[in-house]
């Protein structure tokens, strides 16, 4: 058994065939505990009733956690405690970039707190790149031979970081998600999904989360306990957002972590705010064929401006009748498609808006992170449906003035009535606007 | 109820007719929507394996008859298709033994409409059952009377599901009876998951009959 390869991770393995004494450095634990009713899992914490994870012979499963490899009272865990045994080069940092003012003065508050090993959120607007502002902080750690994770609940982020990272360092990087086809091995910087940090135990000394508010870890603390149990106890956690949401506002309320805002863009500009407007049964006059009047005005305006947009629905059968009516009600000069998640033509479709082919698309999708259209409006019709989220009311708008060279757009709403999840998504950018125009008049006056 | 399968949520409506008849009803285990995935073999059979065959015995089984002499008669209730074997990684391989709620009203029925006087599931092997837990055959049925007839050996180098048709048919005799059993005038019905060479049935089949088994059927989830 390579002892290396448990350092700082939980292994499975089954009691068969495991009678002979373990290597001195190998602790042993149990994988679950049977309770009165209900099993409990130590490595996702979750709990199943009896009759559910039960095997024959008194042996217990757990069902929740199977795709990481199945966790039973037939298995015990084995673990390695980290051991740290990393040779960085003097210059891990190949990075060369410049960071602005702004970035500059949070990446030094975040790389000093990650020093001393803090709890921390870092609560950056959609397109302030914080990526690059956590370089520093990184390259920090891996000089003083910390073991170093980097983990996003989506495996687009944790692919799209992997390249960026392994440019920037100059130490090898391992990835892990579920459909990597490599096997784990032991590098001193790990990217990962947070799914695959139920894993580790007490591996790092520097916990990166990214996109903490990301489907599908809505519940926080499923990953709360991951990341817990992934990080040393003595280790610093930063955790990153767009969108903090309820539960880590409130761990920053009880003073459970730190925060640093970033709340201007890279081009130092504020968020676009949102503008709702009221609809009554929108979906009924869509289905007899009509438009609500303030979404007919505001498309026909976009059309003879040639001014570029995203329109989101909330559900696929939404699409066709819009199409329809939409055909009918523009000039036949407006080229325009519709996309849905599944839809097989999507990456062509993103692709031709890409080119301006269309002067617009109609979506049930948040499209992938990466893709942005400069100078682009957004709209949303039905943003009160519970599909969209507070963090992607907030991603949505966010699409909006990404670009340095136009960095002002609108974010329109059509909706039956205000929901909870708009009323938090406006309550973050306006509370972000705050912070930025303060941090603005402070820099006029320096 | 939530689908075994896929996690959506299932709507069922008992049926007024069945209101009326005793006996228990069983809910389904999984949507409308993955059940259509798996397919049933319609016939017409091949007598002996129970897999589509135009013209009677099919090839396969027209080699075992002339090697014993004899052939099985096995039932086969669905196509190995995709989804069987997605569902067999899952509640073989990944262990999710929830799973075995799936096929197991349908297997019942099957079975206690046959008449026999043991029903024996093929047996895994101790290493199997202290890994896996179970034994995915016996999941798929009730309680049943026969398990003590037959052992399994520990299987050596390459695992059963891992190897080619050629060295499936080369697999060894694997199982053992139990000392002292007497079989006479016995109905034997075994049940296995798989039918995929016939080997294993055909090995157990062997010593179930040199033991004095009357009649030895079989019944097989998928093949
Ligand atoms: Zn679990
Ligand atoms: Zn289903
Ligand atoms: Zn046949």
């Amino acid at each position: 058994m390579d002892t290396k390869l448990l350092a700082g991770r939980r292994q499975l393995v089954n009691r068969w065939g495991q009678d002979q004494a373990q290597p001195a450095n190998v602790v042993v634990s149990p994988t679950m505990t049977v309770e009165k009713t209900q099993v409990h899992c130590l490595r996702c914490d979750q709990r199943t009733s009896r009759a559910q994870a039960m095997l024959p012979n008194d042996q217990y499963y757990c069902p929740k956690c199977l795709n990481l490899g199945r966790v039973s009272t037939l298995a015990r865990f084995y673990h390695v405690p980290e051991p740290n045994q990393f040779y960085p080069p003097a210059d891990v940092l190949a990075w060369q970039g410049h960071l602005s003012s702004l970035q500059t003065r949070v990446a030094s508050e975040v790389k000093h707190s990650m020093a001393n090993h803090e709890h921390r959120l870092l609560w950056a607007v959609t397109g302030a790149g914080k990526t690059e502002m956590i370089f520093p902080t990184v390259a920090q750690a891996l000089q003083r031979k910390e073991r170093v994770g980097i983990a996003s609940p989506r495996v687009d982020v944790c692919l799209e970081l992997y390249p960026r990272f392994t440019a920037a360092f100059r130490v090898p990087i391992a990835l892990l998600h579920g459909r990597a086809k490599e096997s784990y091995s032991y590098k001193q910087l790990t990217i990962c999904t947070t799914h695959q940090l139920l894993r580790f135990y007490h591996a790092f000394d520097l916990l990166i989360v990214d996109e903490v508010d990301a489907f599908p870890y809505a519940s926080n603390k499923a990953l709360l306990y991951a990341t817990k149990q992934a990080l040393k106890p003595t280790g610093g956690l930063l955790l990153m957002t767009a969108t903090p949401g309820k539960t880590l506002f409130e761990a920053v309320r009880r003073g459970h972590l730190q925060v640093s805002y970033l709340p201007l863009r890279y081009h130092g500009h504020l968020l676009p705010e949102i503008h709702c407007h009221l609809c009554w049964h929108w979906r009924a006059m869509l289905n007899k064929g009509r438009l609500p009047a303030h979404l007919l005005f505001w498309l026909k305006t976009r059309c003879r401006s040639q001014q570029r947009f995203l329109l989101f629905v909330p559900r696929i059968s939404d699409l066709g009748p819009l199409k329809d009516i939409l055909q009918r009600v523009l000039p036949h000069s407006v080229k325009f498609a519709t996309v849905y998640s599944n839809d097989p033509d999507r990456l062509t479709k993103v692709q031709a808006m890409r080119d301006h082919q269309y002067l617009f698309l109609v979506t049930t999708t948040i499209l992938e992170r990466g893709v942005t259209f400069p100078g682009i409006d957004v709209g949303v019709l039905g943003a009160d449906e519970p599909v969209f989220s507070s963090s992607a009311l907030v991603q949505i708008a966010g699409r909006v003035g990404r670009s340095a060279k136009c960095p002002n757009g609108q974010v329109h709403f059509w909706i039956n009535e205000y929901s909870r999840s708009i009323r938090q998504a406006q309550k973050e950018i306006r509370t972000m606007n705050i912070k930025g125009r303060r941090l603005l008049s402070e820099m006029s006056a320096l | 109820m939530k689908c075994l399968l896929c996690n959506r949520p299932i709507y069922w409506q008992v049926p007024i007719a069945k209101l009326f008849l005793f006996g228990p009803l069983t809910p389904p285990r999984i949507c409308e929507r993955c059940r259509a995935k798996f397919q049933h073999y319609m016939g017409p059979f091949c007598p002996c394996c129970g897999r589509s065959s135009g013209n009677g015995l099919c090839a396969e089984c027209r080699r075992w008859q002339d090697q014993y002499g004899w052939v099985l008669h096995n039932r086969c209730l669905y196509h190995y298709n995709q989804a069987m074997k997605e569902f067999m990684h899952r509640y073989k391989f990944v262990g999710d033994y929830r799973l075995r709620a799936v096929f197991h009203a349908e297997m019942q029925s099957f079975i206690d409409r046959q008449q026999y006087d043991y029903l024996v599931p093929i047996p895994v092997t101790q290493e199997t059952m202290a890994t896996r837990g179970f034994n995915q055959t016996a999941g798929l049925i009730d309680g049943y009377d026969g398990h003590l007839l037959l052992t399994r050996a520990v299987e050596k180098g390459v695992p059963q599901s891992a190897k080619s048709r050629e060295q499936r048919l080369q697999t060894p005799q694997p199982f053992k009876l139990q000392p002292d059993v007497s079989l006479d005038h016995r109905r034997i019905l075994l049940v296995d998951d798989i039918y995929t060479t016939g080997r294993t049935l055909y090995h157990a089949a062997t010593l179930l009959k040199a033991a004095g088994a009357a009649s030895v059927s079989s019944l097989t989830l998928s093949g």
